[in-house]
């Protein structure tokens, strides 16, 4: 009995059914206004505080055969393009039960696939209006805005102020069962969270105010009853000032000294602000990041003629949790935690420039490199009776150290693991050892200081001994928050060295991860559209598009019939290709509504609107209005050129000097519903499951009918 | 103390085809490889049901990789498809399901076992020989003038795979880079004998399917931190490279069961560390650009080699070994010791490539029989099933040149051949029947009937969605209708083309269906001259795979029809 073999197609498809409520999940994730989750260990009572699907799925036990193929899906766009998770997440869901549905309608899996494959095709390529180039936003700028893009965001974030408070309570409304053990952490830590993000979900819902003259809420009338509760908030404070504009020892100049007049950072500006889906504090991190590295790239060229490419390997994070979040910021150079009994140490090498050594692999003294296999058959033969006094650990140790004073090194960064025998002694020879150090970091570090790479301290030899590195304390963190842990934070820099460190802190640790992940998603977001050069007008309108043009197609093919679409078929002489005519609309439809479905979700998520059917209807109403224009393209670039040039009904917007445009980036987002797509095509056409191995005896009495073994 | 256990008696089966136990289980293989079959079969989830990787497939070979069958004459079947699929890639479904029609159909005859093989044998040498043969109507000569013919051959193994997850566009995509990859392995300077170069699939998962791509030459991927290293300067002539078969890591050399001693004091790994050295040394000395090693290359080595301007390439895995030790002419070097100057061999040039997230250096010999190609796909299980089939292509694009045909897809081919044995066993009986060996043409028609049936009904497995199969009158090809048809239709309205898409239903035709019993008729058995030019649209078979598979397929089906005990030990 080697293996089973399980029959998944009996009457209802369970491969879908599993992807949808997989998909279910993640749900709340979807738009600007996130409603996070906590999820318990039963056993352990342990708990984690998660805000994306991919957290999300690290903590589920996801063993079924569908459960593994969505998680790996994800990964992979995660690995790929780290954004764009919950778009995936979401269409796997509706798409799922959009192919279910064509099931129970009685239509051929075949026709399924190739008409939901080429649907989707048709509206990538359909979207592409929707393109804008990133060169294009510099005339824009130029024309309408000479202020820098911060202050831009210092105004704009005043009449959003009611909205946290809004979103807050909703998010308990919808998980009241959550709260119970961790009221206090809740209520504390998504506030301050909430306030930076308030920006997209006005935004986004001025984009279907603006297109609507029937259905007009106003946000205000809903939230203004509670926003006395943030009002008077400590947090509320932290955010208003901007802490990128208050820093104390000007690692960062003020926005209004950033060279704000040319074109690049203009640009940057306004991208960075369409760019940040309401995430506004960790953009405006990002594109301080960005700002440095270009800085940095300046002083190095002299102006040179090398276009400036944001790289994001050069940028990295350090987490400082219960460290007020005021102190968040972004620093040149590299950030880090070390022990505290280093302290007196750094104060000798302060202001000084130090030699440093980087080793690639562990610092220790059993470590050899990758693919050395050590004998185990070897035994040492003793001539002498005197026992050596020393252990093989120090004698490595003092040898290192021999080596490191003799090419007067003073700070060594190990990518791996250091022998704590060796950091002691070196502490006494007032020599500053750094494990764990990310393998990026020793690259910008070799890159600056000439420095070369190696694997053992053996092979040191002049040429790889890198100079000029600065060791300072990392601004003045009150000690007794830094005490608790033993740890202190110190800064690394040198001359040109291309590295910027994205200092992130707050009060609560368990908040520290989601925080983490969302200055990514907006880095990410930031790099993939200046690498691309292009950009899709965002909220929603690129799926406002594929609506209506799906319906488009969806009504030629019902006037026209077989001919729009011959050939969608990968093999035009089965019969299935002549019966695509009759099920081409209804197949359509359903892969329709998954895009109506997310729109819907993502104004409910906003809560703009009571209920996902209010949202539904407003959609509908607009895609009528799209079809009956004509042209659906033309009619949102109109609509949404409305828009930027303020021509705003509510009263919410005639306070805004500016309306800045959202966007999203283009290949992630059409990757995401590509692969969601992939996913679900690819189950629907699996008929069964085949376990192989032992472990599987347990047989679901529902299902046993459908078990076939050898 | 040992234990003695008494030892089981063996069991013997008896006719085990008769055992309701073992056409149970036959019914669910055939079942599992029939459903997979074709472009719009219906894939399978291989995992272990304890969270290991899922594999989403159609392929017989990944199948077979689960199929842990117990029951001999299960194995017998596998153990055949195996055999079949390493040989020639291509068509282990086909093989399958073939022979498991061929054991099923005979099932209730009136014909012992020796008749129905010996009978059976006579078949498959009829239709090889027809295949063979001048006359072939399902044939097409490969044209090598032109890349039609493989290109449609290429995108048809593509679009049987519906496990890769491709669009159209990604198919001719695709169908292009592997023709591309294919045609660079091939000398340029043709010999009396031409051995072809190798085609080396390089992982890029994550991206694309777009994103793919072929180059002459190799790629390696590159770690990170030796981007910085130093580059040697770009020389006019050829750089000369040495490759490693043997681990340059500093490893001591395996001591087996012994133990070695080691007085105090003695340093061993710097003693093999100073060795390394002196073999670098006599590297430099020799003017060497480039040291590529299998394995490892002990750190120090490559710092060695680095400072006096020598790239060192490691961890190049035994697959590449042979085709670079070939494209570059060295002989690869199993020892630490001096170096003999044969060994050493020649690239044109060495260049840095950077493709998704990965970096790679790249080799470009003198004369180019090597290409890598790049291959993206979006996720894991869609990738692996694309690596496959993309080496599924190519072989079959071997196979093509060394019998330069192709045989017509679509279940054209297999209607095709039941047409023509139908017609052959009415009309010429005696040609078929050489000696006079006590065979009836009871039986022969009997069993014949059987074959055809197991043929048609191939065709018929390429139907998935409830579809029903026909056959014109005068070609002999399979044409697909839908199930609830009236039985007497208008036949040219409702279809459009044959399986492989050569006739098109306005060709004055007639029609039957393939499950009601027709007269045979003559076979329209040359092909019109245009057939090779419009093949980019056809659907193509491997010639030498598809024959393979036919023959192979009887043969096991004789095997099994011939067994009369399973003797079992069961200690």
């Amino acid at each position: 009995m080697g293996m089973t073999c399980r029959i998944i197609n009996k009457r209802r498809h369970m491969g879908l059914q599993q992807l949808s409520s997989f998909a279910e999940m993640g749900r709340t994730f979807l738009g600007p206004v996130k409603a996070s989750k906590f999820i318990t260990d039963e056993e352990s009572n342990e708990s984690v505080f998660i805000g994306s699907p991919v957290r999300l799925l690290e903590s589920l036990d996801l063993t079924s055969a569908v459960g593994q193929l969505l998680n790996e899906v994800l990964q992979a766009q995660h690995s790929t393009y780290r954004t764009g998770i919950n778009t995936l997440l979401f269409f796997v869901g509706a798409w799922s039960s959009a192919a279910e549905e064509c099931l129970h309608l009685g239509i051929p899996i075949s026709v399924i696939v190739s008409v939901m494959s080429e649907g989707l095709n048709s509206c990538t390529e359909v979207v592409v209006s929707l393109q804008v180039p990133i060169h294009n936003q510099i005339d824009h700028i130029d024309n309408t805005n000479t202020s820098s893009g911060l202050e831009a965001f210092c105004v704009n974030l005043h009449p959003f102020l009611q909205i946290p408070s809004d979103t807050g309570l909703i998010q308990k409304e919808q998980e009241p069962k959550d709260v119970s053990q961790s009221v206090t952490i809740y209520s504390l830590s998504r506030k301050p969270v909430k306030l930076c993000k308030s920006f997209r979900p006005q935004a986004k819902v001025e984009v279907y105010k603006n297109t609507s003259q029937t259905l007009i809420h106003s946000p205000l009338a809903d939230s203004s009853s509670r926003k006395s509760i943030l009002i008077h908030s400590r947090h509320f404070n932290s955010t208003e000032n901007n802490p990128l504009i208050n820093k104390p020892d000007g690692f960062l100049e003020q926005p209004s000294t950033a060279p704000s007049k040319t074109y690049s950072c203009n640009d940057l500006s306004e991208l960075a602000i369409g760019l940040s889906h309401g995430d506004h504090s960790s953009m405006n991190l990002v594109e301080a990041a960005v700002r440095l590295q270009y800085r940095n790239a300046g002083m190095q060229q002299d102006g040179g003629t090398m276009p400036f490419m944001f790289d994001i390997s050069r940028i990295f994070t350090c987490c400082l949790p219960g460290v007020p979040e005021t102190l968040t910021c972004v620093c040149p150079g590299y950030i880090t935690l070390v022990s505290i009994s280093n302290i007196t140490l750094i104060k000798e090498l302060q202001n000084q420039p130090v030699r440093v050594v980087l080793i690639q692999g562990d610092l220790t003294e059993n470590y050899r490199h990758l693919g050395f296999n050590k004998s185990a058959n070897i035994k040492t033969v003793f001539e002498n009776l005197k026992v050596n006094q020393y252990s093989a650990e120090e004698l490595w140790a003092s040898h290192i150290l021999q080596l490191l004073i003799q090419f007067n090194v003073h700070l060594v960064l190990a990518q791996g693991r250091v022998s704590e025998h060796l950091i002691e002694k070196c502490l006494c020879s007032k020599r500053l050892v750094i494990g764990s150090v990310n393998g990026n970091v020793m690259q910008a570090f070799a890159e600056a200081t000439g420095a070369i790479q190696v694997t053992y301290v053996t092979q040191v030899n002049e040429d790889c001994v890198g100079h000029g590195v600065y060791v300072s304390f990392w601004r003045s963190i009150p000690l007794e928050v830094t005490e608790k842990k033993n740890k202190i934070v110190i800064s690394l820099k040198t001359e040109g060295v291309n590295l910027v460190t994205a200092v992130l802190t707050g009060p609560v640790t368990a908040q520290m991860q989601t925080k983490e992940d969302r200055f990514w998603t907006c880095a990410y977001r930031l790099y993939y559209a200046l690498k691309e050069q292009k950009l899709f007008l965002g909220g929603g309108a690129v799926e406002f598009l594929c609506l209506s043009h799906l319906q488009t197609i969806e009504e030629q093919s019902l006037k026209k019939g077989n001919h729009v679409c011959s050939g969608w078929l990968h093999n035009s002489s089965s019969w299935l290709a002549s019966s695509l005519t009759l099920y081409r609309p209804t197949v359509l439809k359903c892969l329709a509504n998954g895009w109506l479905k997310y729109l819907s979700t993502l104004m409910y998520n906003t809560a703009k609107y009571s209920s996902e059917f209010e949202a539904t209807t407003f959609i509908q109403h607009h895609l009528q209005n799209a079809m009956d224009s004509g042209s659906p393209s033309s009619y949102i670039l109109n609509e949404y050129s409305e828009l930027i040039s303020g021509l705003f009904n509510s009263d919410i917007s005639n306070k805004l000097e500016q309306i800045p445009k959202v966007y999203d980036i283009v290949t992630p987002k059409i990757e995401a519903w590509r692969r969601a797509l992939d996913l679900v095509l690819l189950v629907l056409q699996t008929d069964s499951e085949i376990v192989t191995g032992h472990g599987h005896t347990h047989v679901n009495a529902q299902e046993s009918e459908g078990f076939l073994s050898f | 103390m040992s234990r003695f256990e008494a030892k089981k008696p063996s069991v013997c089966e008896s006719e085990p085809l008769t055992c309701e136990r073992v056409r149970a289980t036959l019914g669910v293989l055939k079942g599992i490889v029939t459903s997979c079959y074709g472009p719009s079969g219906r894939l399978k989830q291989l995992h272990n049901g304890v969270g290991g990787h899922v594999r989403t497939t159609s392929q017989s070979s990944a199948l077979l990789h689960s199929l842990a069958v117990t029951h001999p004459v299960l194995k017998l079947l596998t153990a055949s498809m195996q055999n079949h699929v390493s040989c020639v890639s291509d068509c282990g479904l086909f093989m399958a399901i073939l022979c498991c029609n061929l054991v099923e159909n005979v099932q209730g005859v009136d014909v012992t076992p020796t008749t129905v093989i010996e009978l059976n044998k006579l078949l498959v040498n009829l239709c090889t020989s027809y295949l063979k043969s001048e006359a072939c109507g399902c044939r097409i000569p490969v044209d090598f003038s032109s890349t039609q013919i493989l290109l449609g051959l290429v995108r048809s193994i593509l679009i049987s795979k519906p496990a890769c997850m491709l669009t159209r566009m990604e198919v001719d995509h695709m169908s292009t880079l592997v023709l591309r990859a294919f045609l660079l392995t091939i000398p340029e300077k043709a010999k009396e004998h031409i051995i072809l170069g190798r085609s080396i699939i390089v992982p890029l998962k994550g991206q694309r399917v777009m994103d793919s791509t072929v180059l002459p030459g190799m790629l390696i991927e590159m770690p990170e931190a030796q981007l910085m290293r130093v580059l040697p300067v770009k020389k006019s002539s050829a750089l000369k490279v040495a490759l490693f078969c043997v681990s340059l890591s500093g490893d001591f050399s395996d001591t087996g069961e012994g133990t070695l001693a080691v007085s105090d004091g003695v340093c061993l790994e710097s003693a093999v560390l100073d060795q390394l050295l002196n073999l670098g040394r006599q590297l430099v000395r020799d003017h060497v650009d480039i040291v590529m090693c299998q394995k490892v290359i002990h750190p120090s080595l490559k710092q060695f080699l680095s400072t006096h301007h020598v790239v060192a390439i490691d961890r190049v895995g035994a697959a590449r070994m042979e085709p670079l030790s070939k494209m570059t002419g060295t002989q690869p070097i199993g020892s630490l010791g001096s170096i003999s100057p044969r060994s050493y061999g020649s690239v044109k040039d060495l260049c840095y490539a950077e493709f998704g997230s990965k970096h790679f250096f790249h080799l470009l010999p003198d004369e180019v029989t090597v290409s890598s190609l790049l291959l993206c796909n979006r996720n894991d299980t869609a990738w692996d099933e694309l690596k496959l089939t993309c080496q599924k292509a190519l072989h079959v694009l071997q196979l093509t040149i060394k019998e330069p045909f192709v045989l017509l897809g679509g279940g054209c081919t297999e209607t095709h051949l039941a047409a023509y044995i139908r017609h052959k066993i009415l009309n010429e009986p005696g040609s078929v029947l050489i000696r006079d060996d006590g065979r009836t043409q009871t039986e022969l028609q009997l069993i014949a009937e059987a074959f055809c049936r197991a043929l048609e009904s191939l065709a018929g497995c390429l139907e998935h969605d409830g579809g029903d199969i026909l056959t014109d009158m005068k070609y002999g090809h399979c044409w697909s209708v839908q199930s609830d048809s009236p039985p007497v239709a208008n036949w040219p309205d409702l279809l459009s083309r044959c399986g492989c898409g050569l006739h098109s239903s306005q060709e004055q035709l007639s029609w039957s269906f393939l499950r009601n019993t027709h007269d045979p008729f003559v076979l329209q058995s040359c092909l019109p001259p245009e057939a090779g030019n419009s093949a980019n649209n056809l659907t193509l078979d491997c010639y030498t795979a598809k024959l393979n598979g036919l023959q192979l397929a009887v043969e096991t089906a004789n095997l099994i029809l011939d067994l009369a005990y399973v003797i079992e030990d069961k200690n």
